[in-house]
C-alpha cells in the first residue's frame, strides 16, 4: 500500500506519458494479482485465468465450433455427391496445403497419414491465435467503455478490455507447443525405428571413438536447442510486431508532450505514425501467415529427420 | 547503466547487419538460380525457405536478448 500523501500526489500529478510502461502493459500478460477470473491454487499452481489464457480458450473454442460445424454440415450431404462448397473449400485448401507441401516432402509417404493431423492442428491453431491477436476487438471495447458504456471498474468486461493480445506472443504458450514438438520427435523416431534405435540414430555410427566425446553432447544439446528456437521465434515475432506498432503510435504522445501542444502530436500522427503503422500492420498479416507455416514446417522437418536418419 | 542501453542498441544493429547480409545472399542466390532455370522455381524456393527461417530465428533471438538487456537494466 502507498502512503496516503504519496497516493494523493500520484493522483494529482499531471499524468506523464511513459511509453515503455504503456507498451509493455499492452503486450505482457496480466499479472497474477489481477487475473480476469480468480480460480483456486491447486498443487502450488495458480489456475487463475489471465488474458492470454482467455485468448487461448477463445481461439480453441472458436476453432472447435467452427471446424466441427463445417465438417458436420459437409458430411451430412448426400453421399453420392460430396462436393465441398464455400468455407469448406477454404478448409480443404488448408488441409491439402499442409498435407501436400508441409507433411509429404518431409515426413515421407509412409508416415503422412500418421503425422498430418498433428501438423494440421499446429498450423490451424497457431494461425488462428496469431490472426485473432491482430484484430483489435478489445481496444474497440475499451473505446466503447470510455465513450458510451462507463461500466464500474471491477466489471468483468472492464478487466477484459486490456486483454486481447496475441496468445502466441506469450513465451509460455509457445514453449508448451515446442514441448509437444520435442516429444513428438522422440515418438516419431521410436515408431519408425524402435525406442533404442532412435537414440542410437542420433549420432552417426562407425567413427573413431574420440569423436563421440564431442558428438554426443552436441547432439543432445541440439535436441533441446531446436524446441527452444521454435519457442523464441514464434513468440518474439508475435511480440515484436505489436511492440513496433505501439512504439510508432507512441510518437504521437511523445511529441505532444515534447512540444507541450496537442497539435504537434496530431501532426506527427497524421504524417508519420498512422501511415507507418498501417504499413506495419500489412506486414504483420504476412508475418502471421509465415510464422504459422514456419512452426509447422520445422516440426515436420524435425519429425522427418527422426524418421529418415541416414546413419 | 547508460552503457547497457548502448550495448543493447549496438547488439541489435550488429544482428540486423548479419541477418540482412544473410537474407541478401539467399535472395540473390535464389534469384540467380531461378533466372537460369525458371522451370525449377518451386524447388528452389523450397530449398531457400528453410535456411531463411533458421536465419530469421537467429536474428529474432538476438533481438529478444537485446530487449532482455534493456528490461533487466530498467528493473535493477
Amino acid at each position: 500500500m502507498l502512503q496516503p500523501e504519496i497516493q494523493h500526489a500520484v493522483q494529482t500529478a499531471p499524468e506523464k506519458f511513459n511509453p515503455s510502461e504503456t507498451i509493455i502493459g499492452h503486450v505482457a500478460n496480466s499479472g497474477h494479482d489481477h487475473p480476469l477470473i480468480h480460480l483456486p491454487t491447486w498443487m502450488g499452481i495458480d489456475f487463475s485465468v489471465t488474458k492470454h489464457v482467455l485468448m487461448l480458450w477463445l481461439v480453441a473454442a472458436f476453432l472447435f465450433v467452427a471446424i466441427t460445424w463445417l465438417v458436420r454440415r459437409y458430411v451430412r450431404q448426400d453421399a453420392d455427391r460430396l462436393v465441398p462448397s464455400g468455407t469448406m473449400n477454404a478448409l480443404e485448401a488448408i488441409v491439402e496445403f499442409v498435407r501436400d507441401s508441409i507433411a509429404l516432402p518431409n515426413v515421407g509417404k509412409k508416415w503422412v497419414r500418421t503425422w498430418t493431423p498433428l501438423l494440421l492442428t499446429f498450423f490451424v491453431f497457431i494461425l488462428a491465435s496469431n490472426v485473432i491477436g491482430l484484430i483489435p476487438i478489445f481496444d474497440v471495447l475499451a473505446l466503447l467503455q470510455h465513450t458510451v458504456l462507463h461500466l464500474p471498474e471491477d466489471a468483468f468486461l472492464v478487466r477484459v478490455i486490456h486483454g486481447g493480445t496475441t496468445a502466441t506472443g506469450n513465451y509460455n504458450v509457445t514453449a508448451a507447443l515446442a514441448t509437444i514438438t520435442f516429444f513428438v520427435v522422440i515418438i516419431a523416431g521410436s515408431k519408425a525405428h524402435g525406442f533404442v534405435k532412435h537414440w542410437l540414430n542420433l549420432a552417426p555410427g562407425g567413427l573413431a571413438w574420440p569423436l563421440y566425446i564431442i558428438l554426443i553432447p552436441i547432439e543432445i544439446m541440439g535436441m533441446f536447442v531446436r524446441p527452444f528456437a521454435l519457442t523464441m521465434r514464434l513468440a518474439a515475432n508475435m511480440t515484436g510486431g505489436h511492440l513496433a506498432l505501439l512504439a510508432i503510435l507512441s510518437f504521437v504522445f511523445i511529441f505532444a508532450e515534447l512540444f507541450g501542444h496537442a497539435a504537434a502530436g496530431v501532426g506527427v500522427g497524421l504524417v508519420l505514425s498512422v501511415p507507418l503503422s498501417v504499413g506495419i500492420s500489412a506486414l504483420e498479416i504476412i508475418v502471421v501467415l509465415v510464422q504459422a507455416y514456419v512452426f509447422t514446417l520445422l516440426t515436420a522437418v524435425f519429425i522427418g529427420m527422426a524418421i529418415h536418419a541416414h546413419h | 547503466m547508460g552503457i547497457a542501453f548502448m550495448g543493447a542498441g549496438l547488439g541489435l544493429g550488429l544482428a540486423v547487419i548479419g541477418a540482412g547480409l544473410g537474407i541478401g545472399k539467399l535472395a540473390a542466390g535464389a534469384a540467380e538460380a531461378i533466372g537460369r532455370q525458371p522451370s525449377a522455381a518451386a524447388q528452389i524456393t523450397g530449398a531457400v525457405n528453410l535456411p531463411l527461417f533458421l536465419l530469421e530465428g537467429v536474428a529474432i533471438l538476438a533481438e529478444v536478448f537485446a530487449l532482455l538487456i534493456v528490461l533487466m537494466n530498467k528493473a535493477g
